[in-house]
């Protein structure tokens, strides 16, 4: 049971990062309905950025960067919405150039950062990032705790901020139905501005919860982004709740199956639930019918 | 107040409006009435702005509306209920009205507003808290009128009130909006299928066939004559 529960309590401590990081990715598709393929990427600048801010001599703590990180990426966030974005969204045949846009965007970013600090990977590692606590015999890493609770926490207030400020209803309302949303006076692409940001902020503040236990490359994004699409997907496209326990899910099973086999084919487990949810659930865990746009 | 001259749209160039003028002076209620396909819910939309225009001129209240992105006409008090309600189905009542109270000018009157709408349509009072979706279709459609008077509009435009409800909710819905426009002034504009019913909370009727104003007359006058009543009406009245 120990041994289960020590395989169990980092999955879902690395799930919460996970989930934070698909919920970004969610709330883009769930407004604008752009598959985002450069997410993974704006993730990978976080970590430089945090790696930066920590190492570059200001030494400032990656946890205690968040804030910045999240404003910087959210301002980012809204510029590419507005200078490249805003052009690909709505009508059915801008997928192709939704799609080439993004990778495009991905690329250039990843090849940016390969010129500017060479494909060595960095490492952020505060005093702290090899300790950690027994709580009830499971040993609890410190850094991947903070990276949980700083993942619920942001989560939270993202969750707050669309339910309750009258710029995240208009968010909802538009993702919902963005025709009758317009009827509302709702600015579309302010709205489409707003959330493009906010995803951005979300997955790039995952991706600085990430940076005290995981090396950074300019490829880093390439580990990540099948995690997100499948948290996505699992948990219904559309939905920043069912993206968010996607995240939680894959955590776990990622964890959990190295109870019973190798790390190296954990996986191979996540994609059997995927492949099995999507057997039983063909929308995701909390996904509707998909309209068409 | 609203003033369309000479205006033509089209989609994907087949014609939809043909060079039609229209009028609506303050505090007035015209009817739209047509057969299906006739342009009424495209009148409507290049009103709102979700339907671009090919030629002509829409002014509210003085001012060209061409250049305004549809936000922009909401905020100068054009508010459209569109067919098919289009309620927000995954929120609740609650947020639906809220919703409507978006535009600036209303976001302050929202409690005061949101009293006026629950005295319109009583039905809507105990399900504030339950979601959009869950509304029967009449409940919704009353939802849907009632998110728009939230707006506080200058001018309301109502898609079809009545489509695809059965005749009693119909009905519920009709005395609901007939109750609106004793307590309001505001001018509006109503298309609808249900031509008598539509016919008894206006003013005028504008007759719209095949993109082209054919008719506009005084409710009394199509309703007294026969030979207008039965040739732009149908046989229902």
């Amino acid at each position: 049971m120990v041994e289960f529960l020590q395989f169990l309590v980092p999955g879902i401590l690395i799930g919460g990062v996970y989930a934070l990081l698909a919920s970004g990715l969610g709330l883009i598709f769930g407004v604008m309905r752009v598959v985002n393929f450069a997410q993974a990427d704006f993730m990978m600048l976080a970590m430089y950025l945090s790696w930066a801010l920590f190492a570059g001599g200001v030494g400032l703590d990656p946890f205690l960067a968040v804030p910045a990180v999240f404003f910087v990426f959210l301002l980012l966030g809204m510029a590419v919405h507005w200078l490249f974005i805003r052009f690909v969204i709505g009508r059915r045949e801008n997928h192709d150039a939704q799609v080439i846009l993004t990778i495009g965007l991905g690329l250039i970013f990843q090849n940016l950062i390969l010129i500017k600090y060479s494909s060595e990977p960095r490492v952020v590692a505060p005093s702290y990032a090899n300790s950690g606590d027994f709580i009830a015999d499971i040993f609890v890493s410190r850094v991947r705790l903070y990276a949980f609770l700083l993942s619920v926490l942001v989560a939270a207030l993202v969750f707050l901020f669309l339910n309750r400020s009258a710029t995240g209803r208009a968010i909802r309302a538009a993702s919902e139905n963005w025709e009758a949303a317009t009827y509302m006076g709702v600015d579309i692409d302010r709205t489409n501005r707003i959330a493009f940001g906010v995803g951005v902020a979300l997955t790039a503040v995952g991706g600085s919860a990430l940076v005290t236990f995981q090396s950074i490359t300019p490829f880093v994004g390439l580990r990540f982004v099948v995690v997100m699409f499948a948290a996505v997907v699992l948990g219904g496209l559309g939905s920043v709740r069912g993206a968010f326990v996607g995240g939680v899910l894959i955590g776990i099973i990622q964890s959990v199956s190295q109870v019973w086999t190798s790390a190296a084919v954990k996986n191979v487990w996540v994609f059997a639930l995927f492949l099995l949810i999507l057997y039983v659930r063909p929308n995701g865990l909390f996904g509707k019918a998909q309209r068409a746009i | 107040m609203l003033e369309i001259s000479d205006l033509c749209a089209s989609y994907d160039g087949v014609p939809a409006l043909r060079s039609v003028d229209f009028q609506v002076g303050a505090r007035e209620r015209v009817a739209i009435l047509g057969p299906n396909g006739a342009g009424k819910t495209t009148l409507l939309k290049t009103i709102s702005g979700t339907v671009g225009v090919d030629t002509g001129v829409i002014r509210f209240e003085g001012q060209d509306l061409h250049s305004q992105p549809p936000h922009k006409r909401v905020e100068a008090g054009i508010v459209h209920v569109p067919q098919g309600r289009m309620i927000f189905a995954s929120m609740t009542v609650a947020d639906n009205l809220r919703l409507g109270s978006h535009r600036s000018g209303a976001q302050h009157r929202h409690d005061e507003r949101l009293d006026l709408v629950l005295e319109i349509f009583p039905a809507l009072a105990g399900m504030l808290n339950r979601d959009g979706g869950a509304l029967s279709g009449g409940q919704q459609q009353m939802l849907a009128v009632a998110r728009g008077v939230m707006a506080c509009p200058r001018l309301l435009m109502l898609d079809e009130p009545s489509m695809g409800l059965a005749p009693r909710a119909a009905d519920s819905v009709f005395e609901g909006i007939a109750r609106l426009l004793e307590s309001e002034t505001t001018a509006t504009i109503v298309v609808e299928q249900r031509a008598h019913e539509a016919l008894e909370i206006c003013d005028r009727a504008c007759v719209l066939e095949s993109g082209e104003v054919v008719l506009e007359a005084s409710n009394r006058a199509l309703l007294s004559d026969e030979r207008l009543a039965a040739a732009y009406l149908g046989s229902e009245i």
